[in-house]
């Protein structure tokens, strides 16, 4: 995999999901206990032998900074390659239809030039799978095609991902939004370096275009080609994505299956203790990461680390991130309690299957 | 380079063969401890955490998991530019090699490595016990005493007094007598088996202790009653709080144990003074809907979908459906199969239980159940 390098385009913003992404970028939000969005794509780069990876971020990217320093927990702080800090469009893209903004490349094509590796693989950052990249190159090296997309089945309808059209695993377009049953595009792609360099040259008078908005019509011109990935896989764009995300895990097969040890997901590493359960604890189908403390009722909920979860309180349905506490008494349903907030003793806090409730970050910044 | 005042070196070359299984593949300072810990990040923490960047590992026996672990340090802070964590195994010379013969030899061996560093302090720590130290307190004290050697010493019960080296001290804190594991102490003052010495003072020492035919090269059978003998200014440096020498294995359970405590003596979790370690990146814990955790520490990786009373669950092990697991300690990457039974024991590093089958008794009396690490408990393995 030395030939190929990564581009990430972790600099996608949304306003559909409310003050989950007021202070950090949709690739640095919490997921599944102890990870952020940024730690799946970056993971499968390295677990496939990418060593070169560039990210490109807005200007809201303190957090994301803040979680992967140099690069060090997935061995990218390097001599020769490593992690590359691209700077992005300063207020990201918040244009639905818009995930590979040329304009963010161009911006950056001296990573490009300089790369002696001839191929790229460009992933955004909000798709959370487990996929070896090295399937996906060996298979546009066979096709010898220009660009090979990865797709999948849809498991739901979905406005935010775009249908891959085909013919003999050839792409005749690629359109907005998916219905169940449809090929989606999953945000992910391999392209010829030097290919994606010309393109860039080649629109930049439309370089506030999607690389491809461009390619529309020219299906043609280009060789374009599928990639299957049928693994598990979730697209957070919305507050009910990223909640029904978090809830994936609590399957066995899917924590399973998206924590491959074989392909381990890297993060951050902490200095946690173990999590302590007390005496009178209830804790039922729960993702809990190291360093809580639970005396409480737990159930059907992913909490991050230091959470503390008093006695006589209740946790359900819900996602309680990093240094929260649920004091005695207190309940709460059906929300997504973002970090350190205390929620006091009694206080009853209930959402809906529906309408998740939502507890703003409380951090003084 | 700029100069540390203070250079740190830890013994762990010790096999620790009262705790039988547990170390027949590893030294003790690797035994894991506490969920995600191994015994030596204790001692390296508490260096990270007192400011000391330069620390030498002297390792001797199955160093193979210790060298890996410590690695470049990264994980306690102490890759540093000025100094560094360094593996010092015994190594051959022109007119041969051999063993470390004792802890005094270990660091005798190794002068040129202080010379290097050229301290004007030298740190002397053990690698296998649990503690929160602050060494820079105990620098502290040396430096306002005037000492030549302080050793850290902590008031024993006197029916433990005799297991320890003893130390009778007059009120300033002067180290009046010294006497190795003695059979009527007259003090329950024990030694901590951690030094400091200034630097010419240790070098000298062990310079001629090294000649010394008679000399077992022990800090504390012969190093320490030396300098008294020749009437060197000698210290106390009096430590109250949690200390442990876990070296047996009902020991070693008993502290464990002791961990799940409502309000433990040794506390894991301190923000100010954390205890580090090199983990792998696991994921959070998998607790399952029919699962029951009570009582326990419970580290990632593991996942539980049995039942779980008053234990500790390693790194990476886990409970299966129906399974039951009470007053023990699953080490790291262990497994209970479907309805199996573990009561009162301890499961080695990736040791298995077998499915349906009971491992430990909960009867009044019975041993603490053991199985090695790698082992395989039940259908094809022991029974």
């Amino acid at each position: 995999m030395d030939k190929v390098i990564g581009i990430i385009t972790a600099n996608y913003d949304t306003p559909e999901l409310e003050t989950l992404t007021k202070d950090r970028t949709i690739a640095s939000l919490p997921y599944c206990g102890r990870y952020r969005l940024i730690d799946f794509p970056l993971s499968n780069m390295v677990n496939s032998g990418i060593e070169t990876v560039g990210l490109i971020l807005p200007y809201k990217y303190r957090s994301i900074i803040d979680h992967i320093g140099i690069g060090k927990e997935w061995s990218l702080d390097k001599k020769n390659g490593g992690l590359f800090i691209l700077p992005g469009s300063a207020f990201g893209v918040t244009s639905s239809s818009k995930r590979f903004l040329l304009r963010d490349f161009g911006r950056n094509s001296v990573y490009l030039r300089r790369s002696p590796s001839p191929y790229v693989i460009v992933t955004s950052a909000n798709i959370v799978c487990n996929i070896d990249y090295s399937k996906l190159y060996n298979a546009h090296l066979e096709s010898g095609a220009d660009i090979t997309v990865v797709q999948t089945t849809a498991r739901h309808d979905n406005t935010y991902l775009s249908t891959v059209i085909s013919e003999n695993g050839r792409v005749k377009d690629i359109e907005k939004s998916v219905k169940k049953g449809d090929k989606a595009f999953i945000d992910s792609f391999i392209i010829n370096r030097e290919l994606l360099v010309d393109i860039i040259e080649g629109y930049k008078a439309v370089s506030y275009s999607d690389l491809f908005e461009c390619l529309k019509g020219s299906y043609g011109q280009f060789d374009v080609r599928t990639f299957d990935y049928e693994g598990y896989g979730k697209s957070v764009f919305t507050v009910d994505a990223y909640f029904d995300g978090n809830m994936d895990s609590l399957a066995y097969e899917v924590d399973k299956a998206l924590f491959d040890p074989k392909r381990p997901i890297l993060t951050k590493e902490q200095d946690s203790a173990p999590t302590k359960y007390g005496r009178n604890c209830n804790v039922k189908n729960a993702v809990i990461p190291a360093g809580c403390k639970i005396e409480g009722h737990v159930e059907n909920s992913v909490l991050f680390r230091n959470v503390v979860i008093e006695k006589g309180a209740t946790v359900k349905n819900s996602i309680i991130m990093q240094g929260c506490t649920v004091k005695s008494g207190a309940v709460v349903e059906n929300a997504i309690v973002d970090r350190r907030n205390i929620i006091d003793c009694d206080t009853i806090i209930k959402g809906t299957a529906e309408k998740k409730i939502i507890i703003p970050k409380k951090e003084t910044r | 380079m700029k100069r540390n005042e203070c250079i740190a070196m830890l013994l762990a070359g010790g096999q620790g063969s009262r705790l039988l299984a547990l170390t027949k593949s590893i030294a003790k300072p690797a035994v894991s401890f506490g969920g995600k810990y191994r015994i030596i990040d204790f001692s390296l923490s508490n260096c990270a955490n007192s400011g000391i960047n330069t620390v030498g590992v002297l390792t001797q026996y199955r160093p193979f998991l210790l060298n890996s672990y410590i690695s470049s340090g990264a994980s306690w802070d102490l890759n540093s530019r000025d100094g560094g964590v360094f593996v010092l195994p015994p190594y051959e010379t022109e007119s041969g090699g051999s063993w470390y013969e004792g802890t005094a030899d270990a660091i005798y061996r190794n002068l040129e490595f202080l010379d290097l560093y050229d301290p004007e302090y030298v740190l002397i720590l053990s690698g296998d016990h649990l503690y929160r130290m602050d060494y820079r307190m105990m620098l502290e004290n040396h430096k306002t005493k005037g000492a030549d050697l302080s050793v850290s010493v902590m008031q024993v019960p006197w029916e433990d007094a005799s297991r320890f080296g003893i130390i009778t001290a007059d009120e300033e804190g002067r180290i009046v007598k010294f006497t190795e594991k003695p059979a009527e102490p007259d003090s329950n003052l024990a030694s901590m088996g951690i030094y400091i010495f200034n630097k010419d003072i240790l070098v000298k020492a062990l310079i001629e202790d090294s000649t010394d035919e008679n000399s077992d090269h022990d800090f504390g059978k012969n190093i320490i009653p030396k300098l008294l003998a020749e009437e060197k200014n000698l210290f106390t440096y009096e430590f109250s709080g949690f200390w442990k020498d876990v070296g047996t294995i009902p020991a070693y359970h008993e502290t464990s144990m002791e961990l799940l405590d409502d309000d433990p003596a040794f506390v894991l979790d301190d923000p100010e003074f954390p205890f580090m370690s090199n983990s792998n990146i696991y994921p959070p814990q998998y607790i399952g809907p029919n699962a029951d955790v009570k009582q326990s520490l419970v580290s990632n990786g593991c996942s539980v979908k049995g039942k779980v009373l008053h234990s500790v669950l390693s790194t990476n092990s886990s409970v299966e459906e129906g399974a039951f697991v009470k007053d023990s300690v699953l080490l790291p990457g262990s497994k209970v199969e479907e309805g199996a039974t573990v009561i009162k024991a301890i499961l080695g590093e990736n040791a298995v239980v077998k499915s349906g089958c009971t491992f430990g008794s909960e009867e009044e009396g019975a041993e603490i159940a053991l199985i090695g690490n790698g082992e395989v408990y039940g259908e094809g393995g022991q029974q």
